[in-house]
């Protein structure tokens, strides 16, 4: 089990590795070098030289790489070009506002969609599928950022029921917090709960019909017993499903805060792409990437642990 | 053609409205020109913020655009985008996939590696990161000029192509050893009359679910970054950039600038939605559960 993991994890590390590596050599292919972006049209060759000197910009490629890998790795992000701001500071005001968001939006995810896709197998019955059915296609179908617009204009601007847009943070009080987050997440989890309410209806209807769920009603377990058995089997596409979930939310989150306005790392990635903030942008589709490929692994690992039959096959 | 009397005959109502409205859309993005009212992009500020009605049926923008004619030219964009992206991602992924379970070996490792690599990038955040970086501006290709949705779809087809490599490996690593295949092999066909011949043909029938569906996505990911300002640029008719337009009136009367242009992305996607889901249990009704996400 040891040897698992270590092998999974390291896997992962070498793919972010790689990844980062693609992702270092994009954002140097744009046009312009940053000593030209930072110093303007009028900088003269001697002043980029020195420029790039001082910054380590003359190194071979390879060698920057390492180079801010390592100081990622200690933490250190580097320091803006352009704004000469500390780029983890300016990502560690940011993340966790769309943390939050994603946080909230995950955990409606799974409890409403678990909730649907559980009720949808023990109520098999016609009218019930239909109405789940419909509802997942809906769901899955219903742009999230649209979602989001429709919100405001008819629960914010119509109903004023909540604050159209903006974000307070969790020290401005819970309620004050939830009333800027409930719509952002709601917008966000609804594409999920309908996966996930698929995907839990079709892995337990599966369960149910096995051979041992008619053993133990023979042998006349009650009802709640043989479904809580069931639902155990039923468990491990369902949970890794939801890592997956949590990974690609990150990226929804984006367009969602866009959409309510909320000073998240969407804005903070938009300023740096506006801004040619090489070091920021870097940053944060690096941490993106590291977050998905921290929940691929974690989807990867949870279905083998809770799944014995998988658990040899390394 | 007895798969095709049996598709006429099994699929159920959702499948047949899938279809239509697959069809429609295809059919008013190809026709736009000779159904769409008015010009998508002339102004008219006499006519500016019309409410729906005879003149106007889904209303005008604050330019004093049609929103119809913007929605159905809007239509083109997304479809071309949804459908490019997975066309360049079959391609890629087919070819990755076939290769690596008919090389078998270290070739397959690498390549199955590969696919991997590719799938563990987050696909949204890395296409506005990557668009940002090399601007909004047309792609010069020789004497060709080529709109920004051209790196759009190709960022997008290249990190849907490991599904398709995922599917088309599993199939074909069954093919591959079975003995039909080896008969052929004995008898004397080439690698390639083997996998385009026997091989491919049997992995189509997952591909196509997997297209379906993953032009819905597409078509989502088109509006979500045109929304943000980097994919379709105006004034060219895109449903992203027609919402994004929309977020000012949001705090006054006009409901039909933010509801339309959605309802064409959301009619959309569930008509391929619907189409997917008909095609998955024609030819795979045992993987009812097997979900894409996004």
């Amino acid at each position: 089990m040891f040897r698992l993991l270590a092998g999974r994890f390291l896997a992962s590390l070498g793919t972010l590795f790689f990844v980062g590596l693609v992702l270092f050599a994009l954002t140097r292919a744009g046009p312009g070098s940053p000593a030209r972006i930072v110093l303007g049209a009028d900088a003269t060759s001697d002043q980029i030289a020195q420029f790039e000197q001082a910054n380590g910009l003359d190194r071979p490629f390879l060698e920057q790489y390492v180079v801010w890998l390592c100081d990622v790795l200690r933490g250190d992000l580097g320091k803006s070009f352009v704004t000469g701001r500390d780029v983890a500071g300016e990502i560690a005001d940011a993340l966790p506002v769309t943390l939050s968001i994603v946080l909230f939006a995950f955990a409606i995810a799974l409890v409403v969609g678990l909730g649907i896709g559980i009720s949808a197998a023990l109520r098999p019955g016609r009218l019930f599928a239909s109405v789940t059915r419909l509802g997942v296609v809906l769901g899955l179908s219903i742009p999230a950022f649209w979602l989001g617009i429709v919100l405001i204009r008819f629960v914010a601007v119509d109903l004023r029921w909540l604050p159209p847009g903006g974000y307070a943070p969790l020290s401005a009080g819970l309620t004050a917090h939830l009333q800027t987050i409930a719509m952002p997440a709601i917008s966000l989890a609804v594409y999920y709960i309908a996966v996930l309410a698929r995907m839990t209806a079709a892995s337990l209807q599966d369960a149910l019909r096995g051979d041992y769920v008619r053993t133990a009603r023979a042998m006349g377990l009650s009802s709640p017993r043989i479904v809580a058995y069931a639902l155990l089997n039923a468990l491990p596409p369902v949970v890794n499903l939801a890592a997956l979930s949590f990974g690609y939310m990150f990226g929804w989150a984006l367009i969602i805060e866009q959409v309510f306005n909320i000073p998240g790392l969407s804005r903070a990635l938009l300023n740096a792409i506006s801004q040619r903030d090489f070091l920021l942008l870097q940053g944060i589709v690096f941490l993106f990437t590291a977050i998905f490929v921290i929940a691929n692994l974690g989807a990867d690992l949870v279905n083998r642990v809770l799944d014995p039959r998988q658990r040899s096959a390394a | 053609m007895s798969r095709l009397a049996q598709l006429v005959r099994t699929a159920d109502w959702t499948g047949w409205l899938g279809a239509t409205i697959v069809l429609v859309m295809m059919g008013a993005a190809v026709a736009a020109p000779l159904i769409a009212p008015y010009d998508p992009v002339a102004i008219s500020i006499e006519h500016r913020l019309s409410a729906p009605g005879a003149e106007h049926w889904l209303g005008t923008d604050q330019a004093g655009r049609d929103v119809l004619s913007r929605i159905i030219y809007g239509a083109r964009a997304s479809l071309a985008v949804g459908i490019g992206a997975v066309i360049i991602g079959a391609l890629l992924g087919v070819s990755a996939g076939l290769f690596a379970a008919y090389a078998g070996g270290l070739g397959d490792q690498i390549t199955m590696r590969i696919v991997d690599g590719v799938a563990s990038i987050p696909l949204l955040v890395w296409a506005i990161a990557i668009v940002g970086v090399l601007g909004v501006g047309p792609v010069t290709i020789g004497s060709l000029q080529l709109p920004n949705e051209v790196k759009i779809v190709t960022l997008v087809g290249c990190l849907f192509s490991p599904v398709f490599a995922r599917v088309t490996y599993a199939v074909a690593k069954r093919i591959v050893g079975a003995d039909y295949v080896k008969a052929r092999y004995l008898q004397g066909a080439s690698h390639w009359q083997i996998v385009l011949g026997e091989v491919l043909p049997n992995c189509l029938s997952p591909i196509i679910v997997q297209a379906t569906l993953l032009v819905a996505i597409g078509i989502v990911i088109e509006a979500s970054i045109s929304f943000v300002g980097l994919g379709v640029q105006p004034p060219q008719p895109s449903w992203g950039t027609m919402l994004s337009d929309a977020r000012n009136a949001l705090y006054s009367g006009e409901w039909w600038l933010p509801v339309f242009p959605g309802l064409a992305i959301s009619v959309t996607v569930i008509g391929f939605n619907l189409l997917g889901d008909a095609v998955r249990d024609l030819f795979d009704p045992r993987n009812e559960a097997r979900t894409l996400v996004a």
